[in-house]
């Protein structure tokens, strides 16, 4: 759909945070689409909100807070997770995607819970669909079954903030698979790009499309050798990019 | 040029990301007051604003490597994150317990004395411009940006508070939001003002 004043509305009204509801979606296709136009006044618009925040005077925090912050930083990677077997695990993990959707006491996820409550159901059908997916495939011996796979879930981020996915990852194999749901389908020309962040930097890990329902499965074999500190999907065209172009629409949070 | 391509606050999360726990005690340091302010300007005062600022700067800790330049300042990034998190826990509050009615006037915090809290040249320069930008704007678009930017509401409920047509408040959002970005230009980080 061509660029329209309704678009820029939408566009200012995420930009502020107001929730979009029934609107939403249609700001997604646009977006999806490859509207530059509002990609760039998204960002502005963004930035240009935080002149409100200046209407808040600065406030002297108590100075215990400090410490306390600092005391609690921690170390933000992701744990190994024992070896089990491919089902249990995955069952596991669909499981514990019910429980933070539920329960998770993360700020970002909080945000959307009320709306992740009522899709939980058709989210937990779309993962069975999709793990019964990757069970048929033979990368789970290389990376599911590895004795050091790690996991780490990502949230959709604006303009596709219920997307969701998990990366499984085998450092060793040097390999890793994405599920995804919730993604919406791109235009032909145009390709989610999975990024591995090492050492703070986003280095590309192939790209992949999604099936109409929006579910993904990709096993890409481009994981650097270091550490993987955090994953995130962009929107890139067909073939992908060396460095990242398009909106995040997926990205994982080391905090959770 | 852009001050954004000068910011020292990108050498603090380079630093944050490798891990530099003194970094992040400079970040601190630099916008903690600030962030808090805006928290409490949502919250009012108490132990909630106090809880988002520190899950705030346990996420720039733990999410540095998220952090994108080309989408915005360092402070922009952290005044999303906070009011974010303030306006999930002012909904969140709505929801769980009584429907509140809130005027702007029973949120405001008194604020600091003005010597209160150490703020850098730039960050006064930045609030100078801010509120520059904000005061000229026509007072019907200013009250429709700040009822959905301080207390959360949705257009509907704007319309509903303001007693004006949802058309007209969506007009404003957008009119105020476009005014605020031309006097913003020089924070700017989409790269709109490079020409």
């Amino acid at each position: 759909m061509p660029h329209s004043e309704r678009h820029e509305e939408l566009v200012a009204a995420t930009a502020l945070g107001v929730p979009l509801d029934a609107d939403r979606a249609e700001l997604e296709r646009h977006l999806a689409e490859g509207c530059a136009r509002c990609e760039m006044l998204l960002v502005d618009l963004r930035e240009a909100s935080t002149a409100l925040a200046a209407e808040a005077p600065p406030v002297r925090p108590p100075d215990a807070l400090r410490g306390r912050i600092l005391s609690s930083l921690g170390p933000a990677r992701v744990p190994a997770k024992p070896a089990s077997p491919v089902f249990a695990r995955l069952l596991a993990a669909a499981a514990m995607l019910l429980l933070v959707i539920v329960g998770l006491d993360d700020a970002r996820l909080r945000r959307q819970r009320e709306e992740l409550r009522s899709q939980s159901a058709e989210l937990a059908s779309r993962l069975q669909s999709a793990e019964s997916a990757l069970a048929e495939r033979t990368l789970r011996a290389r990376v599911l079954e590895s004795d050091d796979v790690q996991m780490l879930m990502l949230g959709g981020k604006d303009p596709q903030p219920s997307a969701r996915g998990r990366v499984f990852w085998s450092p060793k194999a040097k390999r890793g698979v994405l599920v995804a749901a919730n993604l919406t389908p791109l235009p032909a020309d145009r390709q989610y790009e999975l990024w591995v962040f090492q050492k703070g930097k986003p280095v590309a890990a192939g790209v992949f499309d999604v099936d109409p329902q929006g579910r993904a499965l990709f096993e890409s074999t481009q994981f650097p050798e270091a550490e993987a500190q955090n994953f995130a999907v962009t929107i890139e065209p067909r073939g992908g990019v060396p460095a990242p172009t398009g909106p995040i629409v997926l990205v994982g949070s080391p905090a959770a | 040029m852009s001050q954004t391509r000068e910011d020292p606050d990108r050498a603090l999360m380079a630093r944050i990301e490798a891990r530099d726990a003194d970094a992040l005690a400079a970040l601190y340091d630099r916008y903690g007051g600030r962030l808090l302010g805006l928290a409490q300007r949502i919250l009012g005062r108490g132990g909630e604003a106090e809880e988002v600022l520190q899950e705030v700067f346990l996420f720039a800790w733990k999410s540095a490597a998220t952090f994108d330049p080309s989408r915005g300042t360092v402070r922009t990034w952290l005044l999303i994150a906070t009011r974010s998190r303030s306006i999930d826990r002012l909904r969140s509050r709505r929801s769980s317990s009584r429907p509140e009615v809130r005027s702007l006037e029973e949120v405001t915090v008194n604020p600091a004395a003005p010597d209160d809290v150490e703020a850098s040249s730039s960050d006064r320069e930045w609030e100078s411009l801010c509120r520059a930008a904000v005061g000229d704007l026509p007072e019907d678009q200013r009250r429709a940006l700040e009822l959905a930017y301080f207390e959360g509401l949705t257009h509907q409920e704007i319309a509903a508070r303001t007693a004006t047509p949802l058309g007209t408040v969506k007009t404003r959002v957008r009119l105020g939001l476009m005014k605020l970005r031309e006097r913003m230009r020089p924070y700017l980080g989409s790269g709109s003002d490079a020409s």
